[in-house]
């Protein structure tokens, strides 16, 4: 069997010639028999293959889902319980007028963009090093992933010990000031302590992709006079798609959801609350259902457009997308 | 292309075997748990945030009330917001097995208001009320009920450098320009005290509102007033923070900063508790014996100030099965005798006016007058079913303390605070 | 997989350099938080980098009492068997998910991705209820459900997009040159599948290690408590003083656990695709 048999394709083009030749005709045998002896075996085993997983994950979450949405559409305060009603939409209204969520959406938006891009970046380097390095690399790998497994909360508390005048060794080394008494140098910090926290997420996740890039097709393209940088984009990332997609998905939900490294290093203070933030002190502290469970839901809703946008980016990437599954 | 069925056809019942194998797994353990009640005298399960030498309190309880129930104390979370959502949770839940509740003193209207918790009556409501002081005595009521027995109050007291100070400042004011003075001789300097954006910072801004005469809220907690009173407490946080003799990192300060950062001998002045003196008698015995107390600086200098107090009451959970017994274990917990233990070996200034007097006191509790002092002419943060609400209003808008502009602030907090009253709008 | 032509003296230089930064940029904070633990109270907050006073005080401290190790017991044996469950079931439902063709597919992949978006802070307060209902709160399945619920959407995504670089058709291929479907599952697929496996693992592991919301809100004794949730509970001498030091201490040995985890996995995540493989 030829290389061009393995689904990485150093010949993008050739592979999609294949792949329009091939899938329709697919497509169009199984219309003519579509209850084959095959194809209903093949059923079966998909749905008792993901059965359990389905059933634990609709266990667990459905009811309490379902439930959130249904108090986003209400007044509910936990302490005035007679007050309780259906209002519809009002308090959509409420959150998508008000100031301090628009503040802490920004604030959110710019972690999240900051944080990812840097840690694509980041983790892409690591993880080239982590799986290529010569020497060492058994202690590469398991330093580099220690960061995230440090508790965060924890890692937050060091971080604010690191940076307080006088505490810490950080903070004179920087500024004379508090760096995070100031807005922009807090954002910073919040910034640098999630990224360093859960770039090795990225790269540990990368590492695994790059694990699956054949030797031969490096090999052949060096010996086909490619540089690095030519290996890089024509053979490593289109083998690494999948990977990278999984990896900038999950970070993405994750870093939009920033919490507790804010909640340690500023408590909000200086215009560093995080849309988490607000619906935490609405729901948990403000005992605000209705309030805080429309802030819930408006921030699913923001994620789940990121996450489509990546998904569509991505295209025949995406896992469960009907393509390529079958070679 | 390949066509793996054949391949399929012959796994599959080893995939059924695993995925057996999987629910299995699950639902085993499941079955295992599930605990009856055992016999014995009946368990009052004592929820409290942690405290060292409780454990000790409860057995004394135990013993003295010979197998009639035996108190069981549930650690709570170190944190306050932890502690009270844990509670709150369990509660909406009616959950029975919670007994009696260490409520933070600002907590006890709304868990009142929410009936989460019994009233105190006949015997049980007499014996409470007699010799506690009054400004704890508040904090439990709502609605001119008595909702929780105060187990320990507390206040914050002014410490200063007597090598630095010879005299404790009168006014906020008197202590900025000694302050500055002490700056510019290139001493000591700093005005340590709390002001990150939480309750610190609010309880800093409710002793200057109260201090200088002012009302956040009217009498009975229903409505917000923001009267010149709490416009004078606005400019004076602002000239402090903008004096130049506050920390650095003041903005972003809690209490066991304050603490260290005093500690280390940059502070001419702190605000803080009064946990601050053994731990600075501990860690740094030298300065410690350089350190003076004295009751909080005024926002005039011929009136005295008016402290915010704090604290934990005790309450009968609503959903407990054994009420009786839990209000007659919260007694025992809080009677004179345990509050003074308490008070010697876990530093908490109690609630009786007579434990003050006690001998033991004075070693444990050098500061003892200065506190009972202040307990006398109290200030309570504002009473209301709302307070978090209000208090996440105040610490948000009031952060940083720099950039208040007072009669504007006074406006934005009127109107955002009489939203939070009525759980109306987004809480920052 | 060396490069196998030029592994020269330069090319070593230039990786062990490498190695340094990342080993750098990586346990400079977690030494920082090392350095803390070591640190008495009167210096924890000097600000030195290296510690001044060593003491082991704070190791005593957590050590002191059987609460730490409880918690220490509850998280590695409820994240180890999360991990397994999360892992297993997940690798079922990617392997149908990449393979297979059947209706519902596109479902169950959304859905799991919807599971992941939602704030989990908002559901706690109802599984909270369910749980209690159930019996569950306070037990270890009652963290392992959650857990494996909210793992399991990281673990399909990962596992499908590995599956499916994985090249099938190579299993048929060693049959052909004689190999039986376990030789050819054990051989040639299994090594491929490994890196990703491993990963998910790694992955799955440190989530249920790190939880903090879930361990918080449905345990309340040291019967199921895990130690993120153990760590609130830890007291400084009085109400306001922050066990700093102790924290910390406990912060450094729940690493010791990860280091163990994953110096054990990370062997596994090798490139799976050797020459030989790919000739068949």
């Amino acid at each position: 069997m030829s290389i061009n048999a393995t689904p990485t394709g150093a010949d993008t083009a050739v592979e999609e010639t294949e792949r329009h030749a091939t899938v329709p005709a697919q497509r169009g045998s199984r219309r003519k028999a579509p209850l084959s002896e095959n194809k209903k075996a093949e059923r079966k085993l998909g749905w008792l293959l993901c059965a359990p997983a389905a059933l634990v994950m609709v266990a667990v979450t459905a009811y309490p889902i379902i439930y959130s949405v249904w108090l986003s559409l209400q007044r509910f305060d936990l302490r005035f319980p007679d007050e309780r009603q259906f209002i519809g939409l009002e308090n959509y209204v409420t959150v998508l007028t008000n100031e301090f969520w628009w503040t802490a959406f920004g604030v959110t938006m710019l972690i999240t963009v900051v944080t990812v891009a840097v840690e694509l970046v980041l983790g892409m380097g690591l993880a080239i090093i982590m799986h290529r390095t010569l020497v060492g690399r058994g202690l590469v790998r398991t330093s580099a992933l220690i960061p995230y497994g440090i508790v965060t909360v924890v890692a937050a508390f060091s971080w604010r010990y690191a940076w307080t005048p006088g505490t810490g060794y950080l903070a004179d080394l920087f500024s004379d000031g508090a760096p995070l008494t100031e807005r922009a140098s807090s954002l910073a910090i919040i910034m640098l302590a999630e990224i360093w926290k859960t770039t090795p997420f990225m790269a540990l996740l990368l590492m695994a992709g790059l694990a699956l890039v054949p030797e031969d097709l490096l090999k052949a393209a060096s010996t086909d006079g490619a540089t690095a940088w030519q290996k890089f984009t024509k053979v490593m990332l289109p083998v690494m798609k999948p990977a990278i997609l999984v990896a900038l998905l999950f970070r993405t939900l994750d870093a939009f959801r920033v919490f507790d490294n804010i909640f340690v290093l500023t408590a909000g203070g200086n215009e560093t609350s995080s849309v988490s933030m607000l619906a935490y002190n609405n729901l948990i502290r403000g005992l605000n259902l209705g309030i805080g469970s429309t802030m819930s839901v408006l921030i699913f809703i923001t994620v789940a457009i990121i996450a489509f946008v990546f998904v569509k980016l991505f295209g025949t990437a995406a896992p469960g997308s009907d393509d390529g599954e079958r070679r | 292309m390949s066509d793996p069925d054949e391949a399929r056809r012959r796994r599959r019942p080893r995939v059924r075997a695993v995925a057996a194998a999987a629910a299995l797994t699950l639902v085993a353990p499941m079955a295992a748990c599930g605990s009856g009640d055992a016999g014995g005298p009946p368990t009052i399960n004592l929820y409290y945030p942690p405290e060292q030498n409780l454990q000790k309190v409860v057995d004394d309880c135990n013993a003295q009330a010979q197998g009639r129930y035996e108190i069981a104390y549930r650690v709570l979370p170190r944190q306050a917001d932890d502690q009270r959502v844990q509670m709150v949770r369990r509660l909406a839940a009616e959950d029975t097995g919670m007994d009696v509740l260490g409520l933070d003193v600002t907590w006890t209207q709304e868990f009142a208001s929410a009936d989460w918790i019994r009233e105190w009556t006949g015997q049980d409501k007499a014996e409470v009320e007699q010799g506690t002081l009054a400004g704890p005595l508040d904090t439990a009521r709502y609605e001119d009920k008595l909702f929780a027995a105060p187990k320990n109050t507390n206040v914050q007291l002014l410490w200063y450098r007597k090598d630095l100070v010879p005299q404790p400042p009168k006014s906020w004011d008197q202590m900025i320009t000694a302050a500055q003075q002490l700056k510019d001789q290139g001493k000591p300097y700093q005005v340590l005290t709390m002001g990150a954006q939480y309750e610190g910072l609010v309880v800093l801004y409710n002793t200057l509102a109260e201090s200088a005469g002012g009302k956040i809220l009217n009498d009975d907690g229903t409505q917000a007033v923001m009267d010149d009173g709490t416009v004078r407490a606005l400019e004076q946080l602002q000239r402090f923070a903008t004096s130049g003799v506050t920390s650095p990192s003041f903005t972003n300060a809690t209490e066991d900063p304050v603490r260290l950062e005093f500690q280390s001998g940059a502070g001419a002045f702190q605000v803080n508790w009064p946990f601050v003196y053994p731990a600075l008698q501990e860690a740094n015995p030298e300065l410690a014996k350089q350190v003076g107390w004295a009751r909080i600086p005024g926002v005039d200098e011929n009136t005295p100030s008016k402290v915010t107090i704090g604290g934990v009451n005790l309450a009968v959970s609503s959903y407990s099965r054994h009420p009786e017994l839990s209000f007659e274990a919260a007694r025992c917990i809080r009677d004179a005798e345990h509050q003074k233990f308490s008070a010697i070996n876990d530093g908490v200034p109690p609630t009786i006016e007579a434990v003050y007097d006690e001998p033991e006191m004075t070693e444990a509790y050098p500061m003892k007058d200065t506190i009972l002092e202040e307990l006398k002419e109290p200030a309570t943060r504002p009473l209301t079913p709302a307070y978090q609400s209000i208090s996440t209003v105040l610490s948000a808008i009031l952060s940083p303390p720099s950039e208040i502009r007072p009669q504007q602030t006074a406006d934005e907090l009127r109107s955002a605070i009489a939203d939070a009253l009525q759980s109306k709008g987004v809480l920052p | 997989m060396a490069t196998g032509t030029e592994t020269t003296t330069r090319a070593r230089l230039r990786w062990g350099l490498l190695d340094v930064l990342v080993v750098v940029f990586a346990l400079v904070p977690v030494l920082w938080i090392a350095s803390l633990s070591f640190k008495t109270p009167a210096t924890i907050t000097d600000g030195n980098f290296i510690p001044q006073e060593w003491t082991l005080d704070n190791y005593r401290t957590i050590f002191d009492t059987d609460q730490f190790v409880r918690a220490l017991i509850n998280s590695i044996g409820i994240a180890l068997i999360a991990t397994l469950i999360a892992v297993v079931l997940g690798a079922m439902a990617a392997y149908a998910i990449s393979r297979l063709d059947f209706p519902g597919k596109g479902l169950l992949v959304g859905v799991s991705l919807l599971i992941a978006m939602f704030p989990q802070v908002s559901l706690v307060s109802p599984l909270f209820e369910i749980e209690r209902q159930l019996g569950l709160f306070d037990t270890w399945p009652g963290l392992i459900l959650p857990y494996i619920t909210f793992a399991l959407p990281l673990a399909i995504y990962t596992l499908s997009a590995f599956f499916k670089q994985i090249p099938w058709d190579l299993e048929k291929a060693a049959k052909m040159d004689g190999a039986t479907q376990g030789q050819a599952f054990r051989r040639v697929i299994a090594p491929l599948a490994a890196p990703g496996l491993f990963t998910t693992a790694i992955l799955v592991f440190i989530f249920c290690w790190n939880d903090f919301l879930f361990a918080i809100s449905l345990t309340s004794t040291e019967r199921s408590r895990t130690v993120p949730a153990a760590l609130s509970f830890f007291t400084g001498a009085s109400q306001f003083e922050d066990p700093t030091g102790a924290i910390c201490a406990a912060a450094v040995v729940i690493t010791v656990p990860i280091i163990l985890f994953v110096l054990f996995f990370q062997r596994r995540i090798v490139s799976g695709l050797t020459s030989g493989a790919v000739k068949g």
